[in-house]
């Protein structure tokens, strides 16, 4: 091994490339060669100085990544599916919501019909444009999206040269109003039903918690902690709870969070949650948590709460 | 220099998941399984995204580009590479279209000079080393700017297989597979690499 080749082998010697019978080649020749040793010595120093430009992406960047991409998912998604077809999800609200009303459950039945409803209220509004009164269309916005679904002359036979293009058209309408607005409440309500898309779930839940003196808000907000399966949607159902801790309703629901969510950040949520109320059944409930819960951090948090109410640990 | 490790780029996903399972719900339009994938890698992404480009806005476009590259084309993944050597694939294709176009329009770089003294134009970004004195923020700033102009001075692709060795700790076998062309090329691109930056930084080490 010549100090040609060595100065060849240094950068793949400092990124743990070479195999170990050369690389214990190329040190024998580093002991021995000053020169190659000094440029061992300065990869290492431009690696450190390097190491040092390296920029981490704030968790905002990400986090507004994130959101962007999946707006713009569901924007393609309503569009064009992958075969050239549109996707069971998206924008066309009657077609998209009799997809998913059928497997709400029966408990939801009568807010599925309440957002059939709305919608209806909706469309019905939409297509008179004189239209004014309670539902406050701030703005109004139609896009319409074309395929062409066939193309054929336009007389039989004929050479005439003209021809009949077919074209099936998507209409997207955009509407804004009050979050008091009923109907608007009312379509945010079968929007945080969305089981195709948990970011609408989750800006929908985000938005109704700030409403949740209303109780069809708050029987939502108790399902979605149930029942969401993105546990960012529990989170934030359950964060719009917090105000209702003393509610014998929603300490049940909550107790049953703590139970059962197979994730500890909710189940942590749910014990500071029940804890926030001053309670002496909880006492019981929380020994018992602890007794079976393999989370140390759900564990510790369950500790603590009892002992801020002075009671024992463990159960006798 | 980031570590070496198989899954040391995404592979966040918890051992239960399955990812076949996952990319095969993708491929039947399951929008929350796509998340999921997503937030397997795109951190990893970003961070490469951010690190090539120095841009915060380039960043971003990179990143909704290439996961919805992956979104629209999901269904030509045949499983014959790892998810990840095909969605770096995406990745580092748009990388390289957007280093290659600041080659023809010599685009800014990320620090300039303003009547203020320079400016790195990625300060919003955390930064790993924290600047004790004002001494060593000045050294720092000049070796930032020399930095910045010898990876400059690198082609694109040199540019990419040290950032992908260097930063996000991959393997030369596997860069080479992403970037379509040989271990040794590979090996070549990062020698060559070292080489013209050790010549622009000589006398700052």
């Amino acid at each position: 091994m010549n100090c040609e080749s060595v100065t060849k082998l240094i950068p793949l010697y400092f990124y743990g490339e070479l195999p170990p019978e050369e690389e214990d080649r190329l040190e024998q020749h580093l002991d021995a060669c000053a020169p190659c040793a000094r440029l061992a010595e300065s990869q290492r120093v431009l690696s450190a100085a390097l190491d040092r430009r390296e920029m981490q992406p704030s968790a905002a960047l990400l986090a507004e990544c994130r959101h962007d991409l999946m707006r713009a998912v569901y924007r393609q998604g309503a569009i064009v599916g992958q075969a050239g077809s549109p996707r069971p999800i998206g924008n066309r609200p009657l077609a998209a919501f009799a997809a998913w009303l059928p497997s709400l459950g029966p408990w939801r039945m009568p807010l599925g019909a309440s957002a059939l409803l709305a919608l209806g209220f909706v469309t019905a509004r939409l297509t008179a444009p004189s239209a004014a009164g309670p539902f406050n269309l701030a703005t109004l916005t139609p896009d319409v999206i074309s395929s062409i679904r066939s193309v054929q002359p336009a007389h039989e036979g004929s050479q005439s040269g003209e021809v009949q293009i077919v074209l099936d058209e998507t209409r997207r309408r955009v509407i804004s109003g009050q979050l008091n607005d009923s109907n608007i409440q009312r379509l945010m309500l079968a929007a945080a039903h969305d089981e195709n898309n948990a970011g609408v779930r989750w800006e929908s839940v985000d938005l109704l918690k700030s409403h949740s003196d209303s109780s069809p808000v708050r029987e939502l907000l108790l399902n979605r902690v149930a029942e969401d399966p993105n546990p960012g949607v529990r989170l934030k159902a359950l964060d719009g709870l917090k105000a209702f801790t003393g509610d014998p309703e929603v300490r049940k629901v909550l107790a049953q969070v703590l139970m059962h969510d197979d994730y500890p950040g909710v189940r942590i949520a749910a014990v500071d949650a029940l804890t926030a109320h001053a309670d002496d059944n909880m006492v019981g409930f929380l020994q018992g948590v602890v007794q079976k819960e393999d989370n140390t951090y759900v564990r510790r948090r369950c500790v603590k709460a009892l002992q801020d109410m002075n009671a024992s640990v463990g159960t006798f | 220099m980031a570590q070496d490790a198989p899954g040391a780029v995404g592979a966040r996903l918890s051992p239960k998941l399955d990812e076949a399972s996952l990319i095969r719900a993708v491929q039947r339009g399951d929008q929350d399984a796509f998340e999921q994938l997503v937030r397997a890698y795109d951190q990893s992404v970003l961070r490469l995204a951010v690190n090539l480009l120095r841009s915060q806005e380039d960043a971003r476009d990179v990143f909704q580009e290439a996961f919805l590259r992956v979104f629209r084309s999901i269904d030509s993944f045949r499983f014959d590479c790892s998810f990840h050597t095909w969605l770096y694939r995406i990745v580092t294709n748009i990388c390289l279209d957007y280093l290659r176009k600041r080659k023809v329009r010599k685009e800014e770089p990320a620090v300039v000079d303003t009547p203020e003294g320079p400016l790195d134009r990625m300060n919003d970004f955390e930064e790993e080393a924290a600047h004790a004195n004002p001494e060593r923020n000045m050294w720092n700033r000049q070796l930032g700017q020399r930095i910045e102009g010898a990876l400059g001075g690198l082609t694109p692709r040199e540019r990419m297989v040290f950032e992908l060795r260097h930063y996000q700790g991959l393997r030369l076998r596997n860069i080479g597979e992403i970037l379509g062309t040989s271990e040794e090329a590979a090996k070549n691109c990062l020698f060559r690499a070292t080489q013209k930056m050790r010549a622009v930084l000589g006398d700052f080490q």
